[in-house]
């Protein structure tokens, strides 16, 4: 009994075994490079209400501050003044009053430029470079040529002997995007799976196994000729492939607002 | 016979010697008992004797030990219950003086506005708890996203998954910047000025 379980156990391993050797796909590691918002998104109706509830109840709760009292106090003297009241003394009268100070702060506040939320690429529409929709997630998109058509996708490469996933998936980026590209890998293990059958066997391989990386953005541009596109999750949506983009979206975090 | 006896013995005074004559340098011989003797180097001194300390003495240093360790613990124990008051945490004393300027008048809510700070309240949580459960959702779906990779990445190929599940030391340590108000100016300079530190320096000096 105990012989026939250990054999039994052998056998299915060794099989393992040999399907793995002659595995008819191919390995290929897929590298999902995301942009993180710059700019907080913009609160919705329910966040803004609640902000400004928070914001009141915590001014009614608050003591006067420096500012409130001197505006006060010039109130007060200022009606002294009017009365023409004896006891007024001149020295104690500030010559800048809080209300001429307040004026001050805003007219500089007004004069100083924000950057504008909306880049220049935006205005132009121009999707190549990471300037662009600085509220939202984006990712990386390249072309990616699969037998004799170009697809837009996530760059992916095949994987060689030798080198674990994580490696080919950083030489892959370097290879297509440059070196000027600086990303951060967040983990050693993969964080998405698709595969693909080839229209004719290559070499005896049936098709792909792509195994995708996340990385996020740090700095640098993207190597024109492999002509990327920084898109937002809806844009994903209406480029990627129907099947291709469910896979890649099941393993970015989804956009609320 | 004698003499050659004698040799035996004084060949050790002069070593040099003694290896060239090959003569026996050893304190065993075949011949008649030797009467000759000669104390072994030790290359070494004897020890010192160990000083006797009066036991009384011993007895009145370890008394005053204990007495002087008391007398610390009575005396921690007194203050025991005195907190020393930490600075930077008490009020400053012009602005507990200025209190009653400084309050507002109390605010009186009308039942409409109280009615409507309380169902916003309501809304609030009813909104945070579905936000909670869509993150909840949205972390086990790519936790999954990711055993299904690893899963199959284990059928292709057992030694990349080995590689795959090594944690990532390069990680440690880690920082992550959160995003801003409004978009930062490329290539700005911010104006003139000097920027003085006046916080105090708090802690043990």
């Amino acid at each position: 009994m105990l012989l026939r379980k250990l054999i039994g156990a052998e056998v299915t391993l060794s099989y393992k075994i040999i399907s793995r050797a002659k595995s008819s796909w191919d390995i290929v590691a897929g590298v999902c490079v995301e942009r993180l918002p710059v700019v907080t998104p913009p609160l919705n109706e329910i966040q803004q209400k609640f902000k400004d509830l928070l914001w009141t109840i915590e001014t009614e709760k608050s003591l006067k501050s420096d500012h409130e009292l001197r505006h006060e106090n010039d109130k007060v003297q200022a009606e002294l003044l009017k009365n023409e009241a004896v006891d007024v003394d001149l020295d104690a009268v500030s010559k800048i009053t809080a209300q001429d100070f307040e004026d001050a702060a805003t007219d500089e506040l007004t004069q100083f430029k924000f950057a504008d939320l909306l880049t220049d690429a935006d205005k132009k529409g121009v999707k190549s470079t990471p300037e662009r929709c600085l509220q939202r997630h984006l990712i990386l998109v390249t072309e990616q040529k699969l037998g004799k058509d170009a697809k837009n996708i996530l760059p992916q490469g095949l994987w060689k002997e030798g080198e674990t996933l994580r490696q080919t998936a950083e030489r892959i980026l370097s290879e297509q995007c440059g070196s000027g590209l600086k990303v951060k890998f967040v983990s050693n293990a993969p964080c998405g799976f698709y595969n693909y059958k080839y229209p004719a066997e290559i070499n005896g391989k049936l098709g792909a196994k792509v195994f995708f990386y996340y990385a996020n953005y740090n700095e640098g541009d993207v190597d024109k000729k492999s002509k990327p596109n920084w898109l937002t999750r809806n844009e994903l949506t209406e480029l990627l492939p129907e099947k291709y983009n469910r896979t890649v979206q099941s393993f970015l975090i989804e956009e609320t607002n | 016979m004698f003499s050659s006896l004698i040799l035996n013995q004084l060949s050790r005074l002069t070593l040099s010697s003694a290896s060239k004559l090959s003569l026996n340098t050893r304190n065993i011989s075949s011949s008649a008992v030797v009467q000759f003797r000669i104390t072994d180097q030790l290359c070494a001194e004897p020890l010192k004797k160990k000083k006797k300390v009066d036991p009384a003495i011993i007895k009145a240093r370890e008394d005053r030990r204990r007495k002087k360790l008391e007398k610390q613990i009575r005396k921690l124990q007194k203050n025991a219950r005195q907190l020393k008051p930490i600075e930077e945490i008490e009020p400053p004393l012009h602005l507990m003086d200025q209190m009653g300027k400084r309050k507002r008048p109390p605010v009186v809510l009308s039942a409409e506005e109280t009615e409507s700070r309380a169902l916003l309240l309501k809304e609030w949580t009813r909104y945070k708890k579905q936000e909670y459960m869509a993150n909840v959702a949205q972390i086990d779906r790519i936790m999954a996203a990711q055993r299904r990779a690893l899963d199959m990445l284990y059928e292709e190929s057992e030694d990349l998954y080995n590689e795959a599940i090594m944690p990532d030391l390069q990680l440690v340590p880690c920082s992550f910047t959160s995003t801003f108000s409004t978009p930062p100016i490329k290539n700005y300079e911010s104006p003139d000025g000097e920027y003085i530190d006046v916080s105090k320096k708090w802690g043990t000096k």
